[in-house]
């Protein structure tokens, strides 16, 4: 599975744009994702520094794709207005972070992660993973999303 | 109202899909017909088709990347970043209907390769696999036939007198020669079954070549190895710990054993004798025959441009080559595929009024394209005017293919347009065949288009009645 219980955060109370993923990457260490938490985070950073990954309607998608990725995850993570550098200006508070190697075989994952980003257009999308309750529900959400 | 739009972003895992919903959505929302190509890590999905294009009013491209651009030539378009497609999404749909036509790549040479590589990557299945194996092919083929035409420069039979530079000249290109089968089995077995397939398919050429079985031969033997190793890959599972000698040891040994034993007890004694009798008819070929063939091969050459047709008559020509003779039916093919960019170049100066600025300046390009047998240098005339200029450029090209064949020029190497001349007999009579084609197709193009200021003047007219309309 690209993403499971463990990789998602209900309420994250990071507070800069770095320390978000950061703690994200984390995350992703500790499922056995990622090999190394600063190469990853390096990728991500470079990607954000390109342009913001914020896409508007309080979201950003940090993403990075490296070899310190062992296998391709979904993270997320519910955060209090962090400053994500966005050209809008407004602050986010719904992150999806996503690690993918350098070189992978087969493309299924992928599929998801298009998925789920034509989903974040969705305003119910959007609206239902910001009431949910419990992690099993933000779970069920997202897993309803790629079907 | 119809909307096109292709997305793309530089990692191709979020915003090129975000961007394809939210124009959809809104395209939707105001009642367009919509399509988006998605250009992602995935590949690309949803691709626009040719139809597709042509019905479409305008199109969005929300690119950080590049696109292939060449297919929207003469639409409105509007290019923008992906990240602003994903949020002015609305303000952009409307934007794009009143976008400015896209004009192209100025540079006629950048363009031409572009569309190559384009095509190159869009050939499917047996054809992409036998065109791989010709494309490693050539370079042999090349090298081979201008050391042996050297060597015959110096005369005819010089090559027999042992340890001069002639006879080296020769052996160097029969060396050359030699590997041409090899290397096209080879490399349709590697297109098939990638690296695995490249040891099991040269030995089933250099197997082709032993039974006389040929350029024919070859092509089979590599489709046979390529497939050979698909299923050995398929079917031997060995432990993990083994695994390793899957590629050093297991598919070499049992792809070269299976493909030379099935060329050998198989199919080696048909192909050879289809070798030898399209040999025989090839060499008897004269007269009436001969000169049809040289109009279907023109014809070929032209219809595509460069696309599978033309490939298909530019392989078949390959295959007539055999070291040290000269082929009627590659000459036919040479003249024939430069004489399309070189006929349009020429209408480009004797017509002057049915071109614009920049096709005018594109035809000066076009002169050197068709020297050098490059006949996609045609394509972008053709596709801003399909139906005038193709059938131009296909009756120059058959009237080529014909005289070239009844010249009886002959050409021993499979590449080059100018720059191999050398290696032509009957040289007067090949010139004569490409110029010939060149005027016809320069004239036909000519009389067929319309002078640009009609159809400048259709559109004042239509202007005026408009204007008169609206000031009433």
């Amino acid at each position: 599975m690209l993403i499971n219980k463990n990789l998602i955060e209900m309420n994250l109370t990071s507070k800069t744009r770095d320390e978000v993923i950061q703690a994200l990457a984390k995350l992703a260490y500790q499922e056995g994702r990622v090999s190394d938490i600063e190469k990853y985070v390096q990728a991500v950073l470079k990607r954000e520094n390109e342009y913001s990954t914020s896409v508007g309607f309080g979201v950003a998608i940090p993403h990075g794709k490296t070899n310190a990725v062992k296998e391709p995850f979904l993270g997320f993570a519910r955060v209090k207005e962090v400053d994500w550098a966005a050209p809008d200006k407004n602050p986010i508070d719904l992150v999806f972070i996503i690690g993918v190697p350098e070189e992978q075989s087969g493309n299924e994952h992928l599929k998801i992660l298009a998925k789920i980003s034509r989903k974040l257009m969705k305003e119910d999308f959007r609206s239902s993973l910001r009431n949910a309750d419990t992690k099993e529900s933000i779970l069920n959400i997202i897993q309803d999303a790629v079907k | 109202m119809k909307l096109l739009a292709v997305t793309a972003c530089t990692t191709g895992i979020a915003h090129t899909y975000m961007a394809a919903e939210a124009i959809e959505e809104v395209a939707k929302e105001k009642g367009y017909e919509v399509k988006v190509e998605t250009r992602g890590s995935v590949g690309v999905e949803n691709e626009l088709t040719k139809v597709d294009i042509e019905g479409a009013d305008a199109i969005l491209i929300a690119s950080d990347t590049s696109v292939p651009m060449e297919r929207f030539i003469g639409k409105k378009v509007l290019s923008v970043p992906v990240s602003e497609a994903i949020k002015d999404t609305e303000k952009l749909v409307d934007q794009a209907f009143n976008a400015s036509i896209y004009q192209g790549n100025k540079n006629l040479v950048d363009e031409v390769s572009e569309i190559k590589e384009q095509r190159a990557a869009q050939r499917k299945g047996a054809y992409k696999h036998l065109l791989n194996g010709v494309s490693f092919m050539i370079p042999f083929v090349v090298a081979g036939g201008i050391a042996i035409a050297l060597s015959f420069l110096i005369g005819y039979d010089a090559f027999q007198q042992e340890g001069t530079l002639a006879a080296y000249l020769k052996s160097i290109g029969d060396s050359a020669f030699g590997l041409m089968v090899p290397i096209l089995a080879g490399y349709i077995a590697y297109s098939i079954a990638d690296r695995p397939g490249l040891a099991p398919g040269m030995v089933g050429g250099v197997i082709a070549i032993a039974l006389n079985a040929g350029f024919l031969g070859g092509i089979a033997a590599g489709f046979l190895a390529g497939y050979v190793v698909l299923l050995i890959k398929k079917y031997i599972r060995l432990p993990k710990n083994l695994q390793g000698i899957m590629p050093v040891l297991i598919i070499p040994v049992l792809g070269s054993l299976a493909v030379g034993l099935i060329m050998y007890y198989v199919l080696g004694a048909p192909v050879a004798a289809i070798n030898t009798g399209m040999n025989n008819f090839l060499t008897s070929l004269s007269g009436t025959n001969a000169v049809i063939l040289g109009f279907i091969i023109g014809l070929m050459m032209a219809f595509d441009m460069g696309g599978p047709l033309n490939k298909a008559a530019y392989a078949f020509g390959t295959g007539t080559l055999v070291a040290g003779t000269g082929s009627m039916v590659m000459a036919a093919v040479m003249a024939a595929g430069m004489v399309p960019p070189l006929g349009l170049a020429l209408a480009t100066i004797l017509f002057k009024n049915k071109f614009n600025n920049a096709e005018r300046e594109a035809g000066k390009a076009a002169w050197v394209l068709g020297l050098g047998f490059i006949t996609e240098g045609a394509i972008p005339f053709a596709a801003a005017d399909p139906f005038r200029v193709i059938p131009s450029i296909m009756a120059g090209s058959a009237v080529t293919g014909a005289l070239s064949m009844l010249f009886k020029s002959t050409l021993s190497v499979p590449h080059g347009g100018i720059f191999v001349l050398f290696a032509v007999e009957n040289l007067i009579g090949y010139i004569i065949a490409i110029a010939v084609g060149t005027v016809v197709t320069a004239f036909l193009v000519g009389t067929l288009k319309k002078p640009l200021q009609e159809i400048e003047t259709e559109r004042n007219v239509k202007n005026e009645k408009y204007n008169r309309s609206s000031s009433i």
